[in-house]
């Protein structure tokens, strides 16, 4: 593994969007940074402008104001990037399936590497999500 | 009208939780002059989406309004669908409500001190804070299997019963949390980062206040004395003894003392309803089919944010006719627009934050220069980072 | 008791200040709960004479609702101890409601979504602009009505760019 591939996949900066999510999803988001569960020990740090960030975390269901907006920060990242889709909405709607403005999953419009299953995941279960992407792209 | 007024859009992206939301500022050099607030990345069809379902599933979909306040629109679901229905859920059913209820006010409570901390530069404090809420985190997950979307209420009672044998684990618990909370409110009024950033910032007077129909501790902050648990009491709550908590204070450090002294009100009814709770069943039967007879009921509630209301219709059917939601959040916009009229560009994060809404940004900030014909864009990152660096 | 009273006699008050012709139906189910329906052309009235005489300035939320022939708009208002809802129906052929924002400024973001939602247009609204819906959203299209259903919406907006 080359030395750049080391130093990116050991120090992936996340930035997080919101699209269109209840906040349960977002608040264990933020609960992983937190001391008790830590993920800045994987070298993961949150960042607030997609033009830093190698992995974007989306969770919501996307409505229809909100899919331009997504698109954009995706396009905006520069590459490598990788795309985890947290919590059931992100991943195909969740229990808002059949709703008038959502367009039912994130992989809609962006091309996705993980999905976290839950409603929300525990904190758990998204830096399981996260390891599993790093391992996946050479950690 | 000086020649030096630009238009910016902004939309802080944030660390923690918000939804998306995106106003449009009209600034004067470092004065913000005129807010437009522009929201709906957030409509998702609730309303639409409960008239084509039963109730018993609309108890799912409601719970995720929103996951902060998820406890909150569910009670309120079920207390109005009940009042139609003509079911009376038992004391001890309403006992555990109200206890849900406070617990999840803690929970949020906590939470926004962290943020608010985070807002103004002040990250060792956003951690201590989130560190403390684990412990009602743990609290909640023990109580009803999960942290967030506790799914406890159901039409004629509650779902899940309090074994008497872990009581003396929950009062432990909260005193830890009293205790904290109250090391947190020490900090608040002595803590010289907090006072500059927070005092005299947001100001907005008592009576444009009542004219713009705010509500919840944003409303109490500015002296407003309306707290529903008291005005418009439902569940247990005129049996439960608290006290309201106000503050004429008016800006973002009279917010952060009326939500700390919140969750210690709050703490003290969870250990009043633990030690009180009354024997009995938790719940009447409602069959997951059943009709609700035709009628309406208004539903009044005092979720974290403010005040919840909910309008229900029923025709007689399985499903119901007409359900209507009104977050406490857009009930505080207006007053919003007022606080940040008139403030610094660098204030705009912390009186935003300072209204607790369930906001989070998308959209981020592009300068205009007229005057040199260039354009640059910052985010909210580097807009909290301008903040801090302002204030110096 | 008097909690239960207070509904009853603010509800007799209104009347009398409004008209009791002006009044339609007035349903009073428990305490702190009151329903009074009453002539659209009476609302801002109505409206008014709560303020000022009452003291009932807190709006909560406006709702509206599809009645077919009709659409219904019921005005929340909540105080010490009573939860009063003011109704008025407008036709469907006609759907407009005179705005109640000078009065109440806390009501400008309300109305605006019940224009969006079930198509009735607040008259002498400072700002009746789009509040929810995408700015790609057809005109004339109200998703709350009765007459659409979801996939009715998604093919009428579905084929669309957004």
């Amino acid at each position: 593994m080359g030395l750049v591939t080391w130093a990116r996949t050991r120090s992936p900066w996340l930035i997080h969007f919101n699209a269109g999510a209840c906040n349960a999803c977002d608040i264990e988001v933020v609960a992983v940074l937190t001391p008790t569960y830590d993920v800045e020990r994987f070298g993961a740090l949150l960042k607030g402008t997609p033009r830093h960030a190698d992995v974007m975390v989306v969770t919501g269901s996307v409505p229809r104001k909100n899919a331009p907006r997504l698109k954009r920060i995706y396009d905006q990242m520069p590459e490598p990037k990788f795309v985890v889709a947290i919590g059931s909405c992100a991943i195909s709607g969740g229990v808002f399936q059949d709703c008038y403005n959502v367009m039912e999953g994130v992989d809609k419009i962006i091309p996705v590497n993980a999905y976290v299953v839950g409603c929300p995941p525990k904190p758990e279960a998204i830096l399981d999500g996260v390891v599993k992407l790093l391992k996946s792209a050479g950690y | 009208m000086s020649d030096r007024e630009f238009s910016v859009i902004i939309g802080p992206q944030h660390p923690a939780l918000k939804e998306p939301a995106s106003f449009l500022f009209k600034v004067d050099g470092e004065v913000v002059v005129d807010v437009e607030p522009r929201i709906g990345y957030n409509h998702r069809g609730i309303e639409k989406a409960m008239e084509a379902r039963t109730y018993i599933q609309n108890l799912y979909i409601i719970e995720r309004v929103c996951g902060i306040c998820s406890n909150a629109h569910q009670t309120n679901y079920c207390q109005t669908v009940e009042e139609v229905a003509g079911i009376q859920a038992p004391l001890r059913a309403n006992y555990i409500r109200v206890f849900m209820s406070e617990l999840e006010r803690i929970h949020s409570h906590l939470l926004w001190v962290g943020v608010a901390a985070h807002e103004i530069g002040f990250d060792t404090l956003f951690y201590y804070v989130w560190r403390d809420r684990e412990v009602v985190m743990d609290l909640l997950e023990m109580i009803s299997g999960n942290r967030v979307n506790y799914a406890m209420n159901t039409i004629g009672g509650v779902r899940r019963d309090l074994s008497k044998d872990n009581f003396p684990k929950y009062h432990k618990m909260l005193d830890i949390l009293g205790e904290r909370t109250k090391f947190y409110a020490n900090i608040a009024t002595h803590e010289k980062t907090i006072l500059d950033r927070a005092a005299g910032v947001g100001y907005l007077s008592k009576v444009d206040m009542k004219r713009l129909c705010g509500s919840g501790p944003n409303a109490r902050a500015s002296g407003v004395d309306y707290d529903v648990r008291r005005d418009l009491p439902h569940l247990a709550y005129d049996e439960v003894p608290f006290n309201v908590i106000t503050n004429d204070g008016g800006d973002v450090l009279a917010n952060v003392l009326v939500r700390i002294g919140e969750t210690i009100e709050s703490v003290g009814m969870c250990k009043y309803v633990l030690d009180h709770l009354p024997e009995g069943p938790t719940r009447e039967k409602f069959s997951p089919m059943a009709k609700v007879p035709e009628g309406e009921a208004v539903g009044y509630f005092e979720a974290q944010r403010g005040e919840l209301i909910h309008y229900f219709q029923s025709r007689g059917d399985v499903k119901p006719y007409r359900y209507k939601i009104r977050a406490p959040t857009l009930g505080n916009i207006p007053s919003l627009v007022e606080k940040l009229k008139g403030g610094y560009i660098a204030d705009i994060p912390i009186v935003l934050a300072g209204i607790d809404p369930c906001f989070s940004c998308t959209d981020r900030m592009v300068f205009v220069d007229e005057d040199k014909g260039k354009t640059w864009d910052m985010d909210g990152e580097q807009l909290r980072r301008y903040g801090i660096e302002w204030y110096k | 008791m008097s909690a239960l009273d207070e509904n009853v006699k603010v509800v007799e008050r209104l009347t009398e200040a409004i008209g009791k012709e002006n009044v339609i139906e007035v349903k009073t189910p428990r305490a702190r709960r009151a329903f009074i329906r009453i002539k659209v052309e009476k609302l801002r009235e109505a409206v008014t004479y709560l303020k000022e005489k009452e003291g009932i300035t807190h709006l909560s939320t406006i709702t509206g609702l599809d009645l077919g022939e009709e659409r219904e708009i019921v005005y929340h208002f909540g105080a010490k101890n009573l939860a009063l809802s003011v109704k008025v129906r407008v036709p469907a052929s006609d759907p407009k409601v005179p705005s109640i924002t000078d009065i109440i400024n806390g009501a400008t973001l309300y109305e605006r979504e019940v224009h969006d939602l079930v198509g009735v247009y607040p008259e002498g609204h400072p700002d009746p602009k789009r509040l929810l819906l995408s700015e790609d959203w057809p005109e004339g299209v109200h998703p709350l009505l009765k007459t659409w259903d979801v996939n009715s919406l998604r093919k009428r907006v579905d084929g669309k760019e957004w």
